[in-house]
């Protein structure tokens, strides 16, 4: 037996209710079931789920971040210069330069860079509480939520670099033109391309909800088919290093920016609010039963 | 254990066979910079490595037999001499670079540090190993003979991967 | 595909048929989503690296500009394209991770050790690969860019590529000692050994920051090619070792049972 893990009689106590084939229990949820045992709590037959859901334990106010966080990130988004008329990758050196160096912009690149640096990790709370969801899929593995987590962590990160460059690119405005292009170039490819982790969220949540097959399942099929459709709305961003070629894939082109961005804010928005609607449904069911 | 000696075996002998190619190119530079070795360092440095072989198989050999306390100082003997290795090749590595004889010096002196720098990482991998043969002995609850081998098996391919290295390198002219 | 014993519908014929059932039916569906994942995307990246972008075997840090400038152009479409197509792909590392994950999960080692090596690998991905790809499709845009900048875009691809070093080192050892320790057998030892020596492929690629030419230089013998044959054993050994451990995988805590037929040769 793994060293702290429940005996099989805890782990049936722990169990949720359901047909015996598709009640597996996940490892991670044994480890925190026998580790909250262990510290006193009790595992009293009314909580439904794996994980006892306190009043205050602070899942809403992680849901209520994204509203806040939509509007930081979308006041940065208007604030940033080079977004609202997205910047075309066929402007040349000097043209680029121009545009960090104009007085009306600098400001306005910097300070929006720093907001979303501070803010890029922002979607990671509600990113969590939809992995915390797929564990309660019904699934015998792990493993999707582990794949969804996985990709959690390298999108921000990604995100975080493009940031870097174009605060680098802004930071000595008086630099060599082709520097100034060369950062912006690093910026705009990084932020444009790296889907890769996006697309990985959705097909990963996609495949857990086609997955999980009860009576009441976690999240509805139809949401599985819009995370697929936001997952192959971002794909042709990839291809931005042929941007100067075909318009449609240019870093300001229809597919690389608009179609990709604005999939990734309807992703948001919808997500959001299944996601909430999951919370407040389970949450009433179990103030219902404690009641 | 095996497959290790086999991983590594393989491992090792593609370095030592580009190692070779490398030296049948430029032949002059090789004979000129190994003359720059003090071959005394590689001779001492043998002979302790093949001497703390001799007396990890006494332990191995101790061990078979029962002999537990034995072979704890078999062990012991064996770990003492695997430090002199160490304090012996971070003392000539110390003189080589004050004489200016660097990693980047020239392509003979890169393989020089390059081998003799993977051999002193795999020796202290080698004190880890010791450690937990030493872990086996100590209590009868455990004394798994496999370990035991295994441990002394890692040992041995150390110390003959090291007698390679003194050929190659200090020797072979 | 193994049989599922007492899974109880026989499994009909042909591949479309055959797909479907293990979709409704196959308790295992998820493990070998993962591996199927792994498969792909290893012979992606084998086929846009070496085929598509033809940055693998790289190219010559010792060349002079207008030869680098020379590589770019040549590579001006496969470099955007092959790239593009990791760029997407890239989420299949996490399965891939999650795979190896939940093996170490399955031994009886502390979950530590898996949660250690997800974590070190889901990160590696960013500086080991796609900086190195975002800096190459960033420097086949421009043919018309100073080749000096150009220079700099193909340092920092390649030695972004090698310097990850450091994150395979420690997490191939952690997967080492993981199944030194493991009692539940899910992989043979010998396996260890060759996590052994994937890590001192990692510890042998540090002198390609010294070097811009001979073996030592990011396309040595040393540091690339006896690195990739190590790197390809070691990848095919642990894809097989994996479909093996999913083949035996009973969900169960304890030692993980042996495939029906070497239970018969042993028995």
């Amino acid at each position: 037996m793994p060293a702290g893990a429940p005996d099989s009689a805890m782990i049936r106590r722990l169990a949720r209710p359901g047909p015996p084939e598709v009640c597996e229990i996940h490892y991670f949820v044994i480890i925190l079931g026998a580790g909250r045992a262990a510290a006193g709590h009790d595992t009293a037959p009314q909580s439904r789920g794996p994980l006892r859901m306190d009043k205050t334990d602070g899942e809403l106010i992680l849901l209520w971040s994204v509203p806040g966080l939509l509007a930081i990130w979308g006041a940065c988004f208007l604030l940033f210069p080079g977004f609202v008329q997205p910047m075309s990758p066929a402007l040349t050196a000097d043209e680029v330069a121009a545009f960090y160096r104009d007085p009306d912009n600098l400001a306005r690149i910097r300070y929006s860079m720093i907001l979303f640096n501070w803010f890029s990790v922002g979607l990671v709370p509600i990113l969590a509480l939809i992995a915390m969801h797929m564990r309660r899929m019904a699934h015998r593995t792990p493993i999707l939520s582990y794949s969804f987590l996985g990709c959690v962590a390298g999108a921000p990160t990604l995100f975080l670099l493009a940031n870097l460059f174009w605060l680098l690119a802004a930071y000595r405005p008086e630099r060599d033109p082709a520097l100034i292009q060369m950062f912006n170039d690093m910026a705009w490819v990084t932020f444009t391309s790296q889907v890769g982790f996006l697309v990985g969220q959705g097909v990963f949540l996609a495949l857990a909800i086609y997955l999980d097959r009860q009576a009441r399942p976690v999240f509805r099929p139809w949401v599985g088919h819009f995370n697929l459709a936001v997952a192959a709305a971002l794909l042709p961003a990839a291809f931005v290093g042929l941007g100067l070629e075909y318009e449609a894939l240019a870093w300001n082109g229809l597919l690389a920016f608009w179609v990709k961005n604005l999939a990734i804010a309807a992703w948001i928005a919808v997500m959001g609010l299944v996601l909430g609607q999951a919370i407040y449904t389970r949450r009433r069911a179990e103030a219902g039963l404690t009641a | 254990m095996w497959a290790l000696v086999l991983f590594e075996g393989m491992l090792f002998t593609l370095y030592f066979a580009v190692y070779m190619v490398c030296r049948v190119q430029s032949p002059e530079l090789f004979l000129d910079s190994q003359a720059l070795l003090d071959p005394r360092w590689g001779v001492l440095n043998t002979l302790v490595m093949l001497t703390s072989s001799w007396s990890i198989a006494r332990c191995v050999q101790a061990s078979r037999e029962g002999a537990y306390e034995q072979a704890l100082r078999n062990l012991a003997l064996t770990f003492f001499f695997g430090l002199v290795f160490v304090v012996l090749k971070v003392a000539e590595w110390s003189a080589e670079i004050r004489q200016g004889l660097t990693f980047t010096t020239n392509e003979f002196f890169s393989f020089y540090y390059f081998l003799t720098a993977i051999h002193f990482i795999h020796l202290l991998v080698g004190f880890a190993v010791l450690g937990i043969v030493a872990y086996q002995l100590r209590s009868p609850a455990r004394r798994s003979q496999q370990i035991v081998e295994t441990g002394a098996t890692y040992w041995h391919l150390v110390d003959f991967l090291w007698v390679i290295i003194f050929a190659l390198l200090y020797v072979m002219r | 595909m193994s049989a599922i014993t007492g899974a109880g519908s026989a499994r009909p014929g042909g591949l479309l048929e055959r797909i479907a059932w293990h979709w409704r039916h196959d308790p295992k569906l998820e493990l070998w989503l993962a591996l199927a994942a792994m498969v792909l995307f290893y012979n992606l990246y084998g086929i846009v690296f070496f085929l598509v972008a033809n940055a693998q075997p790289p190219p010559d840090p010792a060349w002079e500009l207008p030869r680098v400038q020379q590589w770019f152009n040549d590579n001006h479409y496969g470099l955007p394209i092959g790239f593009g197509i990791i760029f997407i792909v890239t989420f299949l590392t996490a399965a891939c991770n999650a795979l190896i994950a939940y093996s170490m999960r399955r031994m009886s080692v502390s979950p530590a050790f898996a949660y250690a090596y997800f974590i070190i690998y889901s990160f590696s991905a960013i500086p080991g690969m796609l900086l190195t790809c975002i800096a190459l499709v960033v420097g086949a845009m421009r043919p018309d860019r100073d080749p000096e900048l150009i220079l700099w875009l193909y340092d920092l691809a390649f030695m972004a590529f090698d310097g990850t070093m450091g994150v395979f080192l420690v997490g191939t050892t952690i997967w080492m000692v993981a199944i030194l320790l493991d009692k539940n057998r899910v992989f043979p030892k010998w396996f260890a050994y060759l996590n052994l020596c994937n890590a001192m492929t990692e510890v042998v690629v540090a002198p390609a920051w010294l070097f811009t030419d001979g073996v030592f230089a990011w396309d040595g013998a040393i540091t690339w090619w006896i690195d990739m044959i190590v790197f390809v054993v070691y990848t095919g050994c642990f894809i097989t070792l994996l479909r093996q451990m999913i083949l035996r995988e009973d969900f169960g805590s304890g030692p993980l049972p042996e495939l029906p037929a070497a239970q018969a040769a042993t028995s």
